[in-house]
């Protein structure tokens, strides 16, 4: 059976669009499924989603109803049903009745209780249109939207207003109404060219002639055109789009019929920033700019809804529009670069950071002591002075025009500024990178000044909000700390930035005075149960077995970059034929050594062989481990702990560890726990699962 | 050069010829008539032709006209053209896009017409737009007025890349759920003007086959800007700014809420003032928006309750 259903709306955004055809499919799926509206191989059929910014479109293939089911009815016990001698009681015929069957036709059913009186009946399965017609209303009734609103006197509530639903099982409108709107067999074509009613019966014919009256239902094809129509145009100019992800799958929603058109701006304006002129293109109007090689052009693609323009309208409105922001984007440039960034961070006392936080001066001298100390750690002396020159003008960009005009310039700008007034490479480009990676996939900073720029600015805003009392909760991170934190780790893992992570919080509560309203402590360990909790998301996320990544934070983190070492060292061994006896051993160490009390080893007091063995294999690997993990080469530390396997085994099996006299005891305990205290800098080896 | 890069460059600079038809609009073509456009379609849809409102607004949806019409659950269909100030738009009349005064066309119909974004599109057609030759998008775009506690779900037109206008279904105002729905139009009219006339410089408008945007304007947008970035008086404003906020707080407790509201219209452009004036601090920017919102709704609470009791 087919089944078709187009919800209409008016214009929604390309994010409702793409979750609402996942929620239809999952939710029309799952309600097929609870229905039993499945086939001999428990197959539901098939399910298609389609849509453009007007259009939800579900296309399905399904079994026409649901399978017949033969169902025994139970009734009264026999004893109470019939007689000795086989006539019918009441109860008999009074079950009979209520089922609809004759007395004859009743059967004899045993149980586990005894005989009962029964009968045996075919259900009719339900004809799948019945059932869809119960579960549409509710399934399109909850479609959830990240912003929803009304639009009648009803309190129903979607998207955008909801226009028409064409619905059909098999050419045949199904009946059931949405906030009054009843399906019908009918669409509409493009809203301009083609706004006509237009009848359609099956969804191959719907696809054509929709196509025919201008509508292309397919995201994929759609982004395809796109591609290729824009290919076509930049062949002659051997041209490229600046590529865009974002940008085109917004494009490929908005549009019903994409037509790609070129334009130009004129030459004067190639001399703003290849990020302004992008920036500029992008915001408002939606235009992709045109690159040779990594040159601007002076040309831009943008993707209109229409099939043609014959008459060049499109393109010149565009360049009209376009020309007029470039003139704005380079009065912005002329105004801004007409004081220095020096003189205008003169002002950055004026401007708020957070109302305890204090000003962007006040950021600005953290930041410029946090980066000092930082590369001072970090022993980068040829950066140092370069980053806290950055850290001194990084923010001074947010009182430019220019940013004001595109807050999402924030810090090229600074930089771009910078590079202008002829600052050195490594100065302007902190400043032009401090604030990467700004999403999940961008890229952390090139420059390692940008890179300590940034990790400083980042760890500044989580140390001060959180110190000043706000909160992150599931859907609100007013000042991006979840993605600050995931943006520092993503930095210090990339660059391999080896360091003490709590004795940088501790720089920067310092450095906060007392602007925090919330004890020290009490901050930095939330800060740092905050990073643990975000480190374990990244690594779980990039493949790592859970119980590893536990093991491996397990020690807390003391540096960040060695946490990841660690890990990486415990899952290269992990199917080593060593490991699972290592684990074994560690975890019986650990399991003796619980709830003991803390004791030293005396050396004189190791009477047997075994003990003195494993004290001396100990203390010779132990010697030879602390530099390793010092260095943060854990895979040889581990390899290393792994050779005292034999030896402690031996003492397992030789030695009475809870041995009757107190003090012999309290020395073997105490081995142990040295033992342990040295693995346990490596990884909780008791945390690590051991299958079967 | 390439022939390839030619051939693109000489369509650039190419005239079109107009239709017919197209050339006729455009010769009428005038801000005037475009004014008179809008209000002979609007009418014709049955709304009322309210004149522009008497205090300063930031925007055609501040006056009473849409304000206090949308609370309540009666029918409403309103036009009507709104000056409205933005002093930090200023730039002395030099800049050919951007002014501390422009002219909005402001519609509201409540309840929202099931086929009111055809009725728009019909607007534009009457204009003599023949929309089948041009790119007509509606862009997700809400719209949010802290300072009268609404805000609402819709779009910002673009004609050809170019904003004219912002189409707004009403959710809320002074905080009131609003039911039924309003709808809101406002076409921004000297950028629908700029798109008619295929002007690329606000100043070059025809108001009138006579008098252009640069005779009427020009003096009043340089005198207006220095005024709003150089001279307002910081504390004379500060104070108007609490004298009429303590007048509305009296007037509200009285009962008299459209004159209560007149103040809460000063007192937000006592504000657009002092932040042209760059005299106002985050926090402060804060502190005085929610002072404002705080009386508007009250005003709006009011209005409905009494609404309800007459």
């Amino acid at each position: 059976m087919e089944f078709l259903m187009e919800i209409m709306t008016e214009e929604m955004p390309p994010v409702h669009v793409k979750g609402a055809l996942a929620q239809l499919e999952e939710r029309l799926t799952e309600g097929l499924i609870a229905n039993e509206l499945v086939d001999r191989n428990d197959s539901y059929g098939k399910i298609s989603v389609f849509g453009t910014c007007r259009r939800l479109i579900v296309h399905g293939i399904f079994v026409e109803k649901q399978q017949d089911k033969q169902a025994t009815i139970i009734g009264p016990p026999k004893s109470v049903a019939f007689s000795d001698d086989g006539s019918a009681k009441p109860a008999a015929t009074g079950f009979a009745k209520s089922q609809g069957v004759k007395v004859d036709d009743l059967e004899i059913v045993k149980t586990e209780k005894g005989d009962y009186v029964g009968i045996n009946k075919i259900e009719e399965g339900k004809p799948t249109q019945v059932i869809l017609e119960q579960i549409l209303p509710t399934i399109i009734g909850t479609l959830s939207f990240p912003k929803m609103m009304r639009w009648s006197d009803s309190s129903f509530r979607f998207s955008r207003p909801i226009k028409s639903i064409l619905c059909l099982c098999d050419r045949k409108p199904l009946r059931y109404s949405v906030n009054d709107i009843s399906p019908t067999n009918h669409t509409t074509g493009h809203k301009i060219y083609s706004p006509k009613k237009l009848k359609v019966e099956t969804f191959a014919e719907y696809k054509v002639l929709l196509k025919q009256n201008r509508v292309v239902i397919d995201p994929e094809e759609r982004r395809i055109q796109i591609l290729r129509q824009a290919e076509r145009k930049l062949v002659r100019l051997e041209a490229k789009l600046h590529p865009d992800d974002q940008l085109l799958a917004k494009l490929t929603y908005d549009v019903e019929h994409p037509y790609v058109f070129m334009g130009s701006f004129p030459q004067e304006y190639l001399k703003l920033p290849l990020e302004v002129l992008s920036t500029a293109m992008r915001e408002g109007q939606r235009l992709f700019s045109v690159l040779k090689g990594k040159k601007q052009l002076p040309y831009f693609l943008g993707v209109a809804d229409a099939y043609k323009d014959p008459k060049f309208l499109i393109r010149k409105g565009n360049e009209r529009v376009l020309k007029a922001r470039l003139e704005d984007a380079k009065f912005f440039w002329e105004q801004d670069v007409k004081s220095s960034l020096k003189e205008k961070s003169k002002r950055l006392d004026q401007i708020v950071f957070q109302e305890r936080l204090g000003s962007y001066q006040d950021k600005t001298d953290r930041l410029k002591k946090t980066v000092e100390y930082l590369a001072d750690k970090l022993e980068l002396h040829r950066e140092k002075n370069a980053a806290t020159g950055a850290a001194e003008l990084c923010k001074v960009d947010l009182m430019t025009d220019m940013v004001r005009e595109f807050p999402s310039l924030q810090g090229k700008m600074g930089g771009l500024y910078a590079k202008d007034e002829g600052y050195s490479i490594p100065i302007w480009k902190a400043i032009y990178e401090h604030y990467q990676p700004v999403s999940l996939d961008d890229s952390p900073p090139s420059s390692l000044t940008g890179s300590i720029l940034s990790i400083a600015d980042k760890l500044d805003t989580i140390v001060g909000t959180t110190g000043v009392g706000v909160e992150v909760t599931g859907s609100k991170d007013p000042f991006g700390i979840r993605r600050n934190a995931q943006g520092i780790c993503k930095i210090i893992l990339e660059k391999k930035l080896s360091f003490s992570f709590p004795r940088l919080l501790d720089k920067i509560i310092n450095t906060m005075k007392d602007r925090l309203v919330k004890e020290k402590g009490d901050v930095k360990s939330y800060v740092l149960d905050f990073f643990n909790g975000r480190l374990q998301h990244i690594f779980e996320s990039q493949g790592y077995r859970y119980d590893l990544v536990k093991a491996s934070l397990a020690p807390g983190i003391d540096n960040i970059y060695h946490s990841y070492l660690r890990l990486k060292a415990l899952d290269s061994l992990k199917d080593s034929p060593q490991f699972e006896p290592m684990i074994i051993i560690a975890k019986r160490v650990n399991n003796i050594l619980r709830d003991q009390s803390k004791h030293k080893v005396n050396e004189e007091l190791l009477l047997e062989k075994q003990e003195r063995e494993l004290h001396t294999t100990f203390s010779i690997i132990r010697d030879n481990i602390l530099p390793l993990i010092a260095i943060g080469d854990f895979s040889k530390a581990q390899r290393m702990i792994f050779r005292m396997r034999s030896s402690i085994n031996d003492f397992f099996d030789h030695v009475l560890v809870m041995a009757d006299d107190k003090k012999l005891r309290r020395n073997r305990l105490a081995l142990l726990q040295e033992i342990s205290q040295l693995l346990g800098r490596i990884a909780d080896y008791s945390l690590v699962v051991i299958e079967g | 050069m390439k022939p390839a890069l030619l051939e693109i460059l000489s369509c650039a600079g190419k005239k079109t010829i107009p239709t017919n038809n197209e050339r006729v609009d455009r010769a009428r073509m005038s801000l005037q008539n475009l004014i008179m456009s809008l209000q002979r379609f609007w009418a014709d849809q049955g709304c009322y032709l309210a004149q522009p409102y008497d205090v300063e607004v930031g925007a055609g949806t501040m006056t009473p006209d849409t304000f206090f019409r949308v609370l309540d659950d009666r029918d409403w269909k309103v036009a009507y053209v709104q000056p409205s100030r933005r002093p930090t738009d200023g730039r002395f009349g030099e800049n050919p896009h951007r002014v501390q005064k422009h002219f909005q066309y402001q519609v509201i119909i409540k309840p929202a017409p099931s086929e009111i974004q055809k009725l728009y599109i019909d607007s534009l057609t009457s204009l003599g737009i023949d929309l089948q030759e041009h790119d007509i998008r509606f862009d997700e775009d809400d719209w949010e007025s802290p300072t009268i506690g609404a805000w609402g779900v819709g779009w910002q037109v673009l004609l050809d890349g170019l904003e004219i206008t912002q189409f707004t279904y009403f959710q809320q105002a002074g905080g009131i759920d609003l039911s039924p729905v309003p709808v809101e139009i406002t076409y921004g009219l000297e950028r629908l003007e700029m798109f008619l006339e295929e002007k690329d410089d606000i100043f070059s408008l025809d108001w009138s086959d006579d008098v252009t945007y640069q005779d009427l304007r020009a003096r009043e947008e340089r005198e207006f800007s220095e005024y709003n970035f150089n001279q307002a008086d910081v504390r004379l404003l500060q104070s108007s700014f609490q004298k009429n906020h303590r007048e509305a707080q009296r007037l509200v407790a009285k009962g008299l809420l459209l004159p209560a509201y007149d103040m809460c219209l000063k007192c937000s452009h006592f504000f657009n003032l002092l932040d042209s004036r760059g005299a106002i601090s985050v926090t402060e920017r804060v502190k005085m928006i929610s002072q404002i919102r705080v009386v508007v709704n009250h005003i709006a609470q009011k209005y409905t309750s009494q609404e309800v009791s007459t």
